[in-house]
């Protein structure tokens, strides 16, 4: 069974008397020890999506429909102190900026022992040795936890942070952007790092980024999301061999490569919409090659073209988008 | 070694900063952050010049110290002939209408109570370049359409909020157009935006260079963008030059054991190519200090007695592809 099951999810924020729909209609799951990638351009709601499972969205933000079950519970519909027990205990996230993630004048294992201390019935002892035990996991030497964060390098941050994330023995750990302020060895070494874990733990994986390379190394599962959408989800080999959405397939041809022949890249023209004013129908068919009438007055629905791989898009499976590259 | 056709020659450059260690050590056990360390290259004129490497590597400062941004501690730096180390301050201003520098941020960059006009006309105010209002606006003009701001006219009133960041970023390149120079030295000018703005923006550049005859110089920290924009690549590694060759070459056959794995890291769009990843131990340390020899063998996997005690010089192992490695 899935650890999370996210199904129709609208997360709207609230502007003056305006409704800014930043997810609408998000629908996906993930099982133990699977990674799916949320990928898409600035403002395509993925970090909302995050936050709104975590439920930690700004004031004027509120969940305006669908759910989002973790291990059998429903999430949406706890109140504020019922969620508070599942923050870090059953899901937690690892946030980009790691150097912004822990106080500056506190030792970092103080903060996880304070983190440990709040959600489990410890003594600060038993949860001294829980964080050694951790940094050794996370490849830090454990008598570096009484270190202050600017000890300690970007890499070594993420790492504590992971440690941090472990400590109450979460099934879902929601990563948003964990790497992209790190530079690519490091990156990579961060990225093996979480993988050993979500093994060893059975651990559930939601990775924000807006890497799609990254996402293809590192992700069982994609789902790219545009305008609020999720527009297309799958295995990743699917998603990127046989891209049923236009957009997914444009946005990976605009990804550069160290590999393979050197052709000049497509982009995509035009730039997603104003989220207070969306194109009817397909949100994409302004700047969809393939539009016709019917794109600009329905709304596509989101159906499953093979087994696993959901589109939401009017001609999925007929258009010829010039096979995989 | 400057020929006709070398528009950038840089040699020995060095870019020390002295790093104050307390207040009684004077001047005894003066330290320093060695950022830029004996660098010397070529920009071949109508080429574009790639300068990659990891956070650190010293590839901005190295930027900033050929444009005079920082004072460098030695070295030359030749523009056409002419020492910049050496110009004055009038020379200087000269020079930079010929060297113009885009950067990686165009937020920071515009001022957001100007309005389009002005900040891509500012140039041409600042170097009393002598227009009426009316030739101004109409570079304005060219320059906006140059970049692909069709029509011109619409964009000109604007301010920066009324922008994306892609047209943000155009509007930073036209700035650099307008005073029609020959050589664009651009501080990772595509990194803050999306997958297919930064695509579009990369596409432009690469088409103006044709149309403009330009010349590039890339700081980029991304291998696989550096790429598809330069056709000569030159590592970077705490401060020094690790490899440099024709792009394809040092993508496709990295020689320095630094440059092979970094180009090993580097993530591909497809999840069904496998292949193996060299991983260094450790992270890159500052330049302070450094370990006698190789300064890349506490990390190098390849590392044997002859990296110790001097310092590898580039060399050159095929037409053009130069390495600093006792291997080679």
């Amino acid at each position: 069974m899935a650890v999370l099951e996210v199904k129709d999810l609208a997360t709207y924020y609230y502007l003056g008397g305006r409704e800014l729909k930043a997810v609408d209609g998000v629908t996906f799951d993930i099982d133990q020890k699977r990674t799916l990638g949320l990928a898409g351009e600035s403002g395509c709601g993925k970090t909302t999506t995050a936050y709104s499972i975590m439920r930690i969205l700004a004031e004027n933000g509120k969940i305006a429909g669908g759910s989002v079950n973790l291990g059998g519970l429903e999430l949406t519909t706890l109140s504020d102190e019922e969620m508070r027990k599942v923050r870090w205990k059953k899901a937690s996230i690892v946030f980009q900026y790691a150097m912004n993630a822990f106080n500056p004048v506190l030792r970092i294992g103080n903060q996880i022992v304070e983190v440990i201390r709040e959600k489990d019935d410890v003594s600060e002892e038993e949860a001294i040795m829980t964080v050694s035990t951790l940094f050794d996991e996370v490849g830090l030497k454990p008598e570096r936890q009484t270190d202050y964060p600017h000890e300690f390098s970007g890499g070594m941050l993420q790492r504590a942070i992971i440690a941090q994330a472990l400590a109450c023995d979460p099934q879902l750990i929601i990563a948003d952007e964990p790497v992209t302020a790190l530079d690519v060895i490091v990156q990579n070494k961060i990225l093996d790092l979480l993988r050993k874990l979500q093994d060893k733990y059975n651990l559930a994986v939601l990775f924000i980024t807006h890497d799609l390379s990254v996402v293809a190394e590192n992700c069982h599962d994609v789902g790219i999301m545009y305008a609020g959408n999720l527009v297309e989800v799958g295995s990743v080999e699917a998603v990127f061999k046989r891209s049923l959405h236009p957009y997914s397939y444009k946005l990976i041809g605009a990804f550069p490569s160290v590999v393979g022949p050197k052709k000049r890249l497509e982009f995509i023209p035009g730039v997603p919409p104003n989220l207070l004013n969306f194109p009817s129908g397909c949100r994409f068919h302004p700047r969809c090659p393939f539009a016709q009438d019917i794109c600009s007055k329905e709304r596509p629905e989101f159906r499953e073209i093979e087994s696993g791989h959901y589109v939401m898009c009017h001609f999925a499976g007929e258009l010829d988008l010039g096979g995989s590259q | 070694m400057t020929s006709s056709d070398t528009i950038l020659s840089v040699q020995n450059v060095r870019k020390w900063f002295s790093v104050r260690s307390g207040l009684l050590s004077f001047r005894k056990d003066k330290r320093y952050v060695k950022a830029v360390d004996d660098v010397s290259f070529d920009v071949p004129r109508g080429g574009s010049v790639a300068i990659a490497g990891e956070s650190g590597c010293g590839k901005t400062t190295l930027a900033r110290t050929i444009l005079r941004l920082v004072e460098p501690t030695g070295g030359a730096a030749y523009y056409e002939g002419e020492n910049i180390f050496d110009m004055n301050r009038e020379e200087l201003n000269a020079l930079r209408l010929k060297m113009q520098l885009i950067f990686q941020n165009p937020f920071e960059v515009l001022d957001p109570r100007h309005t389009v006009v002005d900040l891509v006309g500012e140039g041409l105010v600042i170097h009393d370049l002598d227009v009426n209002d009316e030739v101004l606006y109409n570079n304005v003009i060219e320059a906006l359409e140059d970049v692909r701001l069709i029509p011109g006219e619409d964009f000109a009133t604007r301010y920066t909020h009324e922008l994306s960041g892609g047209q943000l970023q155009r509007i930073a390149i036209a700035r650099s157009l307008i005073l029609n120079p020959n050589l664009i030295i651009a501080d990772e000018p595509v990194s803050m935006l999306d997958a297919s703005i930064r695509t579009e923006v990369m596409n432009l550049m690469t088409d103006l260079q044709k149309e403009k005859n330009l010349t590039y110089l890339f700081i980029t920290h991304d291998l696989a963008q550096a790429r598809y924009v330069g056709d000569y690549l030159i590592i970077m590694y705490l401060g020094r030059i690790a490899e440099m060759g024709p792009m394809e070459d040092v993508i496709q056959t990295p020689q320095h054991p630094y440059t092979k794995a970094l180009v090993s890291n580097i993530p591909i769009p497809d999840p069904t190519i496998e292949r193996e990843r060299i991983m260094l131990p450790g992270e890159t340390p500052t330049p302070i200090d450094l370990p006698p020899g190789c300064r890349f063998q506490p990390r190098c996997q390849e590392f044997g007695p002859q990296c110790k005690p001097d310092e590898p010089q580039l060399k050159e192992i095929a037409p053009g592809h130069y390495v600093a490695c006792w291997f080679e």
